[in-house]
């Protein structure tokens, strides 16, 4: 049997038992729709303009960035550990197989010795939070 | 080492239950794939009815002193239906400005990845349902799926919260994937193949013989390094103390699920439940033997509960344990620590695997 039919049956049921429950729920559930309830929380305070409107830390986008990189690399590194031990034991020497290997993690490990050294990984903290920071000098 | 493993064919679950049905062809197929993961979910179901009601608030009790729920049934246990009704009933509260339908697809997706992670674990007994030859790959791939839903819930909550929440998560989810990742295909190094049945296979033979108690060569015994890399990773990755960053009550209430209540709520636990049983699975799998364990093979799928469940426990002795991190230490321990470490892994892994066959 082609093994993604049964890949493809376990996600209808992925789909399916979370909607079933949620069909449950709407039979069982009261609604009552008050504006208070509908608030945003906001610690109990009436919320001030909306969400997606704030700034964040632009480490969360670098951190992203990063991460593209490194996530391409570990694609490619894949493949590599499954033909490896058979192609040693073809008779590929270490130099054909490992080092090839060797170079491409380290021309990433230099990457990333860049970006760190770039301050790509530490987390900065705004002049301002910088100000507002009460204790903890 | 490698190469010696042949790709096992056949024995899938679905199998098992099409050979049952009075009809063959397509339609039987599909229906026992149906069948099958019906059988499955619900046994991840059912372990989440256990672990999510029940043995959270049993195993921190325990660690705290304190007692907890006793009053329903024996040893409290039917305190899982109480819940579940009580969950369920719930009235669902929309925020204002919620991004819909973004808002619902969230909790949508969360049980959806975890669920769909578990269609290539070999469970023993002959409960796996799928067996591609990309298993581990897919297994990974499905349980990042998660990452979207909970981006989708920050962003659509209109909540200040949640977004800080949501960006946390997928900021914690990219720097452990990695560690994650390569961490567990080091272990492929010893196996050349990615496909799941193979990977248990391999674990099968004796690693060394010590006063008659014979250790197998589970990849935990030969790579402990390895082992404990992958398990920090995977706690961050499910995002459990001590890297619960994403959620962080006494900072960010509750992250990108402050905005849902009554059934959305509990898709996103039941979700977060079968995400920490997916990584305890993908541990076992890759690298203590998946079902394998003393006594006859049919006990295989006792085994394997018994080391999800162990996992499981780890999470909520962490939870007990352990102090959160700081989102900066988080980040930094992922990026400077965890990605070099694995890495190091990584290429020391297939040096010695190299010396070794060559030799």
């Amino acid at each position: 049997m082609n093994s993604w039919i049964a890949i493809g049956a376990l996600a209808v049921m992925g789909v399916g038992i979370p909607l079933g429950m949620m069909a449950v729920s709407a039979l069982l559930r009261p609604s009552v729709p008050e504006q208070g309830k509908s608030a945003t929380y906001e610690s109990g305070e009436i919320p001030t303009g909306t969400a997606t409107g704030i700034q964040f830390n632009i480490q969360y986008y670098m951190v992203a960035l990063l991460f593209v990189v490194f996530d391409i690399e570990t694609v490619l590194v894949f493949p590599w550990t499954v033909i490896y031990g058979s192609a040693l034991e073809a008779g590929a020497g270490l130099a054909t197989v490992l080092l090839p290997m060797l170079v491409f993690v380290g021309v990433l490990v230099v990457g990333l010795v860049w970006a760190w050294r770039q301050g790509a990984v530490k987390w900065t903290s705004s002049p301002r939070a910088a100000r507002q920071k009460t204790e903890r000098s | 080492m490698a190469g010696g493993v042949t790709p096992l064919q056949g024995g899938m679950l679905p199998d098992t239950i099409a050979g049952l049905l009075p009809f063959g062809g397509l339609a039987a197929d599909v229906v026992a794939s149906l069948l099958g993961a019906f059988l499955i979910a619900n046994f991840l179901l059912i372990n989440t009815a256990f672990a999510g009601p029940w043995a959270k608030r049993k195993i921190t009790a325990a660690f705290t002193d304190r007692i907890a729920v006793n009053r329903i049934g024996p040893f409290g246990l039917f305190v899982i239906v109480a819940d579940a009704v009580r969950l369920l009933s719930k009235e669902l509260i929309i925020p204002e400005g919620a991004d819909r339908p973004a808002w619902d697809l969230g909790p949508l997706l969360i049980p959806f990845s975890a669920l769909l992670g578990f269609a290539v674990i070999p469970m023993g007994s002959g409960l796996q349902l799928a067996d591609p030859e990309t298993g581990l790959a897919f297994a990974f791939a499905a349980s990042s799926i998660a990452s979207l839903g909970l981006i989708m819930m920050g962003y659509a909550s209109n909540n200040k919260y949640s977004l800080l929440g949501g960006l946390r998560a997928v900021a914690s989810n990219i720097a452990y994937e990695i560690p994650l990742i390569v961490t567990g295909i080091s272990v492929v190094l010893f196996t050349g193949t990615l496909q799941m049945s193979a990977i248990v296979e391999a674990q099968r033979t004796a690693l060394v013989s010590v006063a008659g108690v014979t250790i197998p060569q589970w990849f935990a015994f030969v790579n402990p390094f390895a082992f404990a890399l992958f398990v920090v990773a995977n706690v961050a990755e499910v995002g459990r103390n001590p890297f619960d960053i994403p959620e962080a009550p006494t900072e960010i209430v509750a992250g990108y699920q402050t905005e849902y209540s009554s059934v959305y709520f509990v898709l996103i636990y039941l979700g977060e439940f079968i995400h920490i049983f997916l990584g305890g699975a993908i541990a076992a799998t890759l690298f203590l033997g998946g079902p394998a364990g003393p006594g006859p093979a049919a006990l295989g799928i006792v085994w394997f509960t018994a080391k999800i469940w162990a996992f499981f426990l780890l999470t909520q002795w962490l939870r007990s344990a352990v102090p959160r991190l700081r989102v900066d230490q988080f980040i930094e321990i992922g990026w400077k620590g965890m990605l070099v470490l694995s890495f190091a892994n990584l290429v020391l892994t297939a040096v010695i695997v190299g010396v070794i066959t060559t030799l």
